[in-house]
């Protein structure tokens, strides 16, 4: 279950860009889409990429050790810099030598800028030049959150990969706003290189803002591509937006970003995100989602998830999936599962674990399909498991953009499929 | 004794949540009566107990309790004084196999070491009530081609306490990260009938092993009930057992017991029992207890003759608080072939674990020697270890559980005896003060937890509800019992357990004979409190991060 051997024999990188916290190298093209697979040298870790990073908020992910981590072949993980900067906070994070030590994982690291939870969780946050103002939870008194405080708090927390604070507007919201967003967070970004203590230690990475219009997209991606950083994230999506009009962000700013870094798309974790923005040019994705839904009792798996509580489960003997080979499924039934998720905290771990070999592994299965380059016939084939004969139009329509056509048979498969109307799905409830 | 006490309403006791006031009449009764026998009557503590029954107990309940004081014939000891002598070498090895059975258990006993209850009055033999070392061999029939598969345990040990099959908290690779833990493993039915009526037709051949995933050189002990749960709704009748289970009431035969344990092979089987949900002594009544033990022989009857699968039985041990039917139930036991040891779980009773302890040696003087024995409600280290010394074998794994869902790292060590040594059993990691105290649990321990991580983040996992709190504390926890046992078996090699029990009782400041209530700040001077008392936390209070049941985990102590 590990990743030691996927580039081997490919030691000659196609591109490769170099920046003092990160080296970054191209190692493979998908020959049809603009998918590639790359390895990134982080300070503490090499990631391979594309790449799916479980989210560890408080800095630890839901009741897994570290060393249950590795084994699960996480190279990256998430903490969350709102979250960490109140409990235990930064005074802390220093004395304990970063986030790192404090939690004892050795590998990668990424932090983002806390501006996410001010907007999300709190509700009278105000956003102004300086920064983001709101109340705090705890005592009732109005902080304010600049950009420089959020880098401050990540130079603390030590992540290999920090995330500058952007000025976040809901993809849903339209007008002035986003525009004047757009521009704040191009002259944040430029405070907050200013105010980075450790550049040699830690990379930080803009994010490609504008809502959901093309033309402040590319003007943000544009501006950014100037700062020349390590790396870029897409922002400011995965809100409740029309999917049409995701895949159409995405495709566009990976268009724009420099070929030879890292593009994160954040915020993204299904399975069919997942693979679709692959095709797009993505490399890194983060998602509460596969551990999150591991706590209700919901397996992963490519056609879809298994809600375990329900009574059908009761005498089913199979593993969650006969394919997997993570530690839950060489060694439990569905009707066992069925029994213990959502009563003890094992049942939970045991979901937990295998929803993050899930994800880990459907990254795996399409790095070998790029370094092969035979990624359009995994995507067919992932499509047909994952929908039979209807795909959502925005699938088709995406795909389709990178050469892909889903409703035509090519020479390696006979699927085809038929695009049907499903472009506001949320929640997968299959 | 009550002119000079202002009778007002007693005050909101945590230990007694429930509407139904009766077992805190009870405690608070046998409280003062203790109190007053240790300080005397003018001891102005033992006055709140006073109080607190004379609000709750209805005046006949009381008439009656003074009467049976009176009588001498109130369930106390009255002359216990503390004389632990060196165990002689007897070392009458006993080389016991059973015939129908696959379970052989040899055995080296030493002279009693523990005083017999005055109100014990039969005569009790030597081996029957001393501590034994010795080791349980379960010789299992496997299909496969590797032949008979032989598992053994050392005693006296512990047997894993699980929830749904598994340690609490701690997957498969977790739990291997505990090293030398004992090979047994204890799993309750009651976990697993959320569904229906008790059929495991579609676990397959390789039974309950198989499903939970158990090592199968693991010891499998099925069990009905959750040791840790002290009180239930169910009711039994003559022909089921009633278990609660998340789905609701279910009905438990013999029949339908025996075909359980057929399809879940089990090496040692705890058979249905009709167990006995009375807190007061005085006032259960006879007829209940008698046919509490009718019932229960008839099951174990029926089991024995319907079940296909032989595994080791363990027949439960009845009789309440009441020493003559005690006495009845074991002999019916002894006259039943194909039984390999005795459990005591009968034990739901509100009496001190001194007293209940008296209740079980006086069924063991009825009872064969040369099998093993389990108890139940006997996991606290200071329990376990007066436990141990009145000859049981077996106990759970329950008190580090109890001791992980408090936020509490164990630091006891059976062979401490300086004053140097620390006489906190427990380290509280939601103190504040863990907050950037960068140490492991305890310096030097072994354990994965504090290998690799330290007071400072377990403390902050604790405070922002992460799981993983649970996880490392049990694992740490889990490392220390294990670490105990070993030292009482070493303790039990060299021939010196009476003593070093003593020491370690007195050492972490345990009254050495009758340990005071969770909350009873006053029985002794010297004992200021429970150390040892996770476990009645636990019974009222679910505190796991995942329960969905919010209940304030902690109370920062009013400094």
């Amino acid at each position: 279950m590990t990743t030691s051997d996927e580039f081997a024999g490919l030691s000659k990188p196609l591109e490769t860009s170099n920046s003092p916290a990160l080296r970054f190298e191209v190692l493979a093209r998908c020959s049809t889409t603009k998918a590639r697979a790359s390895k990134m040298h982080l300070p503490h870790y090499t990631a391979h990429t594309p790449m799916f990073m479980p989210v560890g908020t408080m800095g630890s992910i839901k009741g897994i050790t570290t060393k249950q981590l590795e084994a699960l072949d996480c190279h990256v993980i998430l903490g969350n810099t709102y979250h960490l900067g109140s409990r235990p906070g930064p005074e802390l994070l220093d004395s304990a030598g970063g986030l790192h030590k404090f939690m004892a994982w050795n590998r990668g690291l990424l932090t983002d800028s806390g501006g996410f939870q001010m907007v999300s969780l709190l509700k009278l946050a105000n956003i102004t030049e300086e920064g983001v103002e709101f109340e705090n939870p705890h005592d009732g008194k109005k902080m304010m959150l600049t950009p420089e405080m959020s880098i401050g708090l990540q130079n603390s927390i030590g992540a290999d990969i920090m995330m500058q604070l952007d000025d976040v507007v809901s993809s849903l919201t339209t007008g002035p706003r986003v525009e004047e967003a757009m521009w704040r967070s191009v002259r944040w970004l430029d405070r907050s290189i200013k105010a980075h203590k450790r550049p040699t230690e830690q990379n930080l990475f803009p994010i490609v803002q504008g809502g959901l219009d093309e033309r402040l997209r590319t003007l943000s991606a544009k501006e950014l591509v100037k700062r020349d950083s390590p790396g870029y994230a897409i922002g400011g999506l995965s809100g409740g937006e029309a999917k049409g009009s995701f895949w159409r962000m995405v495709t566009l700013s990976t268009d724009i970003l420099p070929t030879n870094k890292p593009r994160y798309c954040m915020g993204v974790g299904y399975a069919e995100d997942l693979v679709v923005c692959s095709a797009l040019g993505v490399d890194m994705y983060d998602c509460v989602f596969p551990t999150r839904t591991a706590r209700f009792g919901n397996a992963l798996v490519r056609t879809g998830s298994l809600a375990l509580r329900q009574g059908r489960f009761k005498d089913d003997m199979d593993p969650i999936d006969k394919d997997c080979d993570c530690p839950t499924c060489k060694a439990y039934s569905r009707a066992y599962l069925h029994t213990t998720v959502t009563k003890d905290t094992t049942g939970c771990h045991l979901i937990t674990i295998h929803n993050i070999a899930f994800q880990m592994r459907l990254m795996r299965d399409i790095r070998r399909a790029i370094v092969e380059d035979r990624f359009p016939l995994f995507i067919r084939e992932f499509m047909q498991t994952r929908f039979g004969k209807t795909v959502p139009l925005w699938i088709v329509e995406a795909l389709r953009s990178v050469n892909v056509d889903l409703t035509v048979a090519d020479k390696s498969s006979s699927y085809t499929a038929v695009p049907i109307d499903g472009d506001s799905q949320k929640e997968p409830s299959y | 004794m009550s002119e000079s006490i202002k009778v007002k309403t007693a005050p909101f006791d945590a230990r007694f949540p429930n509407v139904n006031q009766t077992k805190r009449c009870w405690q608070n009764y046998f409280d003062y009566t203790k109190c007053v026998e240790a300080k005397g009557e003018d001891f102005a503590p033992c006055k709140q107990f006073l109080r607190a029954y004379t609000t709750l107990c209805p005046s006949e309940w009381v008439e009656n309790w003074d009467n049976l004081k009176d009588n001498g014939t109130f369930p106390m000891a009255k002359d216990a004084n503390l004389s632990l002598r060196q165990p002689l070498s007897m070392n009458t090895s006993v080389r016991a196999i059973s015939r129908k059975m696959s379970l052989h258990f040899e055995f080296t006993a030493t002279k009693a070491a523990m005083p017999n209850a005055a109100s014990s009055s039969s005569s009790s033999s030597i081996a029957s009530s001393a501590p034994r070392i010795g080791k349980i061999l379960v010789s299992r029939e496997t299909e496969d081609q590797q032949g008979p598969l032989a598992v053994s345990l050392q005693t006296p040990n512990f047997l894993k306490y699980t929830r749904h099959g598994l340690q609490p908290h701690l997957v498969r690779e977790m739990a291997a990260e505990l090293g030398s833990m004992p090979k047994a493993t204890r799993i309750q039915l009651e976990d697993f009938l959320a569904d229906d009526t008790p059929d495991f037709s579609r676990v397959g051949e390789q039974g309950m092993h198989g499903f939970v995933a158990l090592d199968r050189s693991e010891m499998l002990v099925l069990d009905t009930l959750d040791p840790t749960v002290v009180s239930r709704s169910a009711k039994s009748s003559n022909s089921f057992m009633g278990i609660d289970s998340e789905g609701g009431t279910r009905r438990l035969t013999a029949e339908n017991f025996a075909r359980v344990t057929d399809q879940l092979k089990p090496d040692i089987v705890v058979p249905l029992a009709d167990y006995v949900e009375e807190p007061l002594p005085s006032l259960t009544q006879g007829k209940r207890i008698s046919k509490s033990i009718s019932r229960s022989a008839k099951w174990l009857e029926e089991y024995l003759a319907k079940r296909q699968h032989q595994p080791a039985v363990f027949a439960p041990v009845m009789g309440s608080h009441s020493l003559e039917l005690r006495e009845i139930s074991a002999r019916k036991i002894e006259a039943m072939d194909g039984i390999s040891g005795y459990a005591f779980n009968d034990i739901s009773l509100a009496l001190p674990f001194e007293h209940k302890l008296r209740l079980v040696q006086h069924s063991l003087s009825e009872l064969s020697a040369s099998k093993p024995r389990y108890m139940a409600g006997a996991s606290a280290p200071d329990d376990a270890v007066r436990a141990i010394l009145a000859g049981i074998d077996l106990v759970d794994s329950s008190y580090p559980y109890a001791v992980t869902e408090q936020g509490l790292a164990s630091t006891y060590d059976f062979s401490a005896c300086s004053s140097e040594d620390s006489s906190a059993a427990h380290l509280d990691l939601w103190q504040k003060s863990m907050f950037e105290n960068f140490r492991p649990l305890v310096d030097g321990c072994q354990c994965f937890t504090c290998r690799n991580h330290t007071r400072s983040y377990i403390h902050h996992l604790l405070m922002t509800k992460e799981m993983l709190s649970t996880v490392l504390l049990q694992i740490h926890n889990m490392h220390y019992y294990q670490r105990f046992f070993e030292a009482i078996r070493a303790s039990l090699a060299r021939g010196t357990l009476a003593q070093d029990a003593k020491r370690f009782l007195e050492h972490y400041c345990c009254d050495p004979f009758d340990r005071p209530a969770a909350g009873a700040e006053v029985a002794t001077a010297s004992c200021t409190k429970n150390v040892f008392g996770e476990l009645e936390t636990l019974a009222i209070q679910e505190c796991s991060p995942t329960t969905k049941i919010q209940r304030k985990r902690h109370v920062e102590p009013a400094v």
